[in-house]
């Protein structure tokens, strides 16, 4: 069925999130002088008065632990343009909308005694008309409950374990540390471009050591997963020969086992780790007799790991270092694909590293830069003649963020540019969050995308994607 | 993330409602210099914000003036914290401090750890948590008696330099007169910045009514470089509170924003027995161990 765009929406959104923004601009007001310099200036002391009650009545009841967020996210695609794939073939791409949907967010922290902690997490989503998966569900009106976070923790002495569905961060550079690999993640469709949004909970027992100065972190994943396969009907979702299905564990126990020491100095944090983890990409194969469903393959390899990171004045560095040992050599690992790359069973050894700096250029601005590089060693040991590997050489990507915040930190302004080392696909974020209240918060985005034929964004090359989310949150 | 420039200098906050208090055993007879009083005042701050146990309401709002009183425009924006700070150094001149945030919803449970040092030399050191990075991050916000100029507290009308102490000396401290000011006799101070200090400043002069009695500054008025008066603290809710005079209710009046910021001191404790090892990395994360040295705080002030 072909969707209707629907970009006067969209270009009514984007008037809405800029005018909102002008509106917002910082304008000195010039008071009466009568007021400003009247000595009997007076001031109704009682105004504040409603604080000092609530705290004289004290109390907290168990709807305090609960914070809720409602949302409703509209999104879209708003250049029609066609993407050349090869020579006489064009696919073209409609302005349509993507995403039309409602969200509840649900966050529940109970210190229920002592020592002890109840932490959970929930989302659900109700998909409306014109929304990929209200369209990819036969045109009707789907929804989706998921579980997040949730897991119990007990602190005793020096020690803390928590069990349950919960995420281990590793790496000192935001957005693409090549440490941060424990868990694995979901870049659904384009309206998120962030690791912190896209990271998923696992099932782990972890357990701290808290030192004077220094703490030990380890983790056990008790039921390792890998990236899910891009949903039908997003923007990622592009229609693979065979169905790709979760790993099948056939009785197999996995799990993943990891440590971090971690140390702070004055101006400094170092920390180093080793792991033993699966690949969060599954590598897809065709099945053996060429009828039903993709195999997915995991692959299993060690993690060593250093970071570090060094405040200078208003200038933090940051630097990651990763060895991976017996990773597949013909993984690639980019946001929201599948790894379709051709198979070469074959593991080798990696170096990786992610650097990068933050520097507040002044209290409401700030600007960041991070860059990951990675490396494959010994790369043609084990080659067929005529093979070559999906990456060769040093691949990687980097990141710069830029933000402002205006009018006491109600109105934040951002742009997020991000490529590979190859120049091959640039991705541009620019995003407004303004708070009305407490309670209400709108956020607008435009997010356009550059690619070269030989990137793997080449089917969105072109593309402008306007969204909006209004939320509602107490 | 929208908190991470406020909260860089959330142990700020602390300091302003210390700012404005002072033991009453001081009710002196002889005559004081400015740079006496001021002293005086700075000399009694530490003492506040030594193992102390805080509860705060922030709240900020549009102003108007209405029948020569000021009211919200607006619904006022609220923010609650909680705050436990201690004192370190051979001096007890450095402070370890960690704000949590209760309210609004949206921001609950973002920690920020401060440690901040006396000796210009070293950069004071921020970390934050925040739970959709899942880790405690480093925050460079260097020294703010540097170069760093004034930030807002929390988004508040409240900045960093209305809520600095110290560096006396960089200012010419004049006393103009003793005069009344909510009904209390008071020394008018004039403060004039040096020439160094006025490139990190946003006022030319700032003039303080400190209570003569109780060495509370009721009401402060900050001018700019061309006289004109920018902003207006006023104090109120004076109360004797473990043995320390503090003004309990500070409402900072932006006159060029018309925006108007109120910092409530809901609670304050002071002298109480704070682990040292709640004023750590392990506060921000461990979120079990957090609440229950908490509540063992708030059980040595029921």
């Amino acid at each position: 069925m072909l969707i209707s765009p629907r970009p006067e929406l969209l270009a009514g959104l984007l008037t809405l999130l800029l005018s909102t923004a002008l509106w917002a601009q910082d304008e000195p007001l010039v008071l009466d002088d009568d007021v400003s310099f009247d000595p009997d200036f007076g001031f109704d002391e009682p105004l504040f008065d409603e604080g000092f009650a609530d705290s004289d009545d004290g109390g907290v009841t168990w709807l305090d632990n609960f914070t809720v967020r409602l949302s409703q996210q509209i999104s879209g695609q708003i250049n029609s343009h066609g993407v050349t794939l090869a020579q006489g073939f064009t696919l073209p791409r409609e302005a349509e909308t993507e995403t039309n949907r409602f969200g509840i967010n649900l966050r529940y922290q109970n210190p229920f005694a002592p020592g002890w902690l109840l932490q959970s997490s929930a989302q659900a989503r109700f998909y409306w008309n014109e929304d990929y998966e209200y369209r990819a569900g036969g045109n009707r009106i789907d929804s989706e409950y998921r579980i997040n976070e949730l897991f119990v923790q007990r602190s005793f002495g020096q020690r803390s374990v928590k069990l349950g569905q919960q995420t281990v961060v590793w790496g000192e550079t935001v957005g693409n540390s090549v440490l941060d690999v424990i868990n694995t993640s979901e870049f659904r469709d384009l309206t998120i471009i962030d690791i912190e949004d896209a990271r998923l909970n696992q099932m782990m027992l972890v357990w701290d050591y808290f030192g004077e100065g220094s703490s030990l972190s380890s983790f056990i994943n008790l039921y390792p997963e890998f990236n899910p396969p891009a949903v039908r009907g997003s923007p990622f979702f592009f229609e693979p020969q065979f169905n790709l299905t979760d790993y099948d564990r056939d009785d197999q126990w996995l799990f993943e086992i990891g440590t971090q020491w971690r140390k702070s100095f004055e101006g400094s944090d170092i920390a180093l780790m080793a792991a033993y983890l699966y690949e969060n990409q599954l590598r897809y194969e065709d099945p053996v007799s060429g009828v039903g469903d993709a195999v997915g393959r995991k692959n299993d390899f060690v993690l060593l790991g250093f970071s570090a990171n060094r405040a200078i004045g208003k200038l933090l560095l940051a630097f990651d270092l990763a060895y991976s040992h017996d990773v597949l050599a013909d993984s690639f690992n980019f946001p929201g694909t599948g790894n379709l790359a051709s198979p070469l069973n074959l593991q080798k050894d990696r170096i990786g590293t992610s650097f990068g700096f933050e520097y507040a250029i002044n209290n409401d601005q700030n600007i960041s830069l991070g860059i990951q590089a990675q490396k494959t060693l010994d790369e043609n040991s084990g080659l067929q003649p005529g093979q070559t590997l999906v990456n060769e050489g040093v691949s990687g990507s980097w990141l710069v963020r830029y933000s402002n915040s205006l009018r006491n930190g109600d109105l934040v302004l951002s742009v997020t540019s991000q490529g590979d080392l190859d120049a091959e696909s640039l991705l541009l974020f620019v995003g407004a969050d303004y708070r009305f209240n407490d309670n209400w918060s709108l956020n607008g985005q435009i997010i356009s995308i550059t690619s070269s034929s030989d990137s793997p964004l080449v089917y969105f090359s072109e593309d402008v994607r306007l969204g909006a989310t209004l939320s509602y949150s107490f | 993330m929208r908190t991470t420039g406020s909260v860089r200098f959330a142990a700020a906050l602390l300091l302003a409602a210390s700012c404005t208090t002072a033991f009453t055993s001081y009710s002196l007879a002889q005559a004081l210099t400015g740079q006496e009083i001021m002293q005086r005042v700075e000399d009694y701050q530490r003492a506040t914000t030594d193992s102390a146990f805080n509860r705060m309401q922030l709240s900020t709002c549009k102003f108007g003036v209405r029948d020569s009183r000021i009211t919200c425009a607006e619904r006022p924006r609220v923010m609650s914290l909680e705050s436990v700070g201690k004192n370190y150094g051979p001096e007890l001149k450095d402070t370890k401090n960690i704000t949590i945030v209760l309210e609004p919803a949206a921001e609950r449970g973002i920690g920020m750890l401060s440690y901040a040092y006396d000796d210009a030399d070293r950069d004071n050191e921020t970390w934050l948590y925040l739970s959709a990075l899942g880790r405690v991050k480093r925050i460079a916000s260097g020294n703010s008696d540097d170069d760093t100029e004034p930030a807002s507290v929390f988004g508040s009308e409240f900045t960093t330099e209305d809520t600095d102490t110290g560096k006396l000396e960089e200012y010419t401290i004049n006393l103009l007169e003793e005069t009344t000011e909510s009904d209390r006799a008071v020394w008018k101070v004039e403060m004039i910045p040096n020439e160094e200090r006025a490139r990190k400043s946003r006022y030319a002069r700032t003039i303080s009514y400190i209570d003569k009695e109780r060495y509370v500054a009721l009401r402060v008025e900050m001018y700019d470089q061309y006289g004109k008066e920018v902003k207006r603290m006023l104090a109120s809710r004076v109360e004797m509170v473990n043995d320390v005079w503090v003004a309990r209710s500070l409402t900072m009046m932006n006159l060029v924003t018309n925006r108007l910021s109120n910092m409530a001191i809901l609670e304050i404790h002071t002298g109480i027995d704070v682990d040292d090892e709640f004023l750590t990395q392990r506060t921000l994360t461990d979120v079990a161990f957090r609440e229950t040295e908490l509540q063992q705080l708030r059980a040595q002030v029921e």
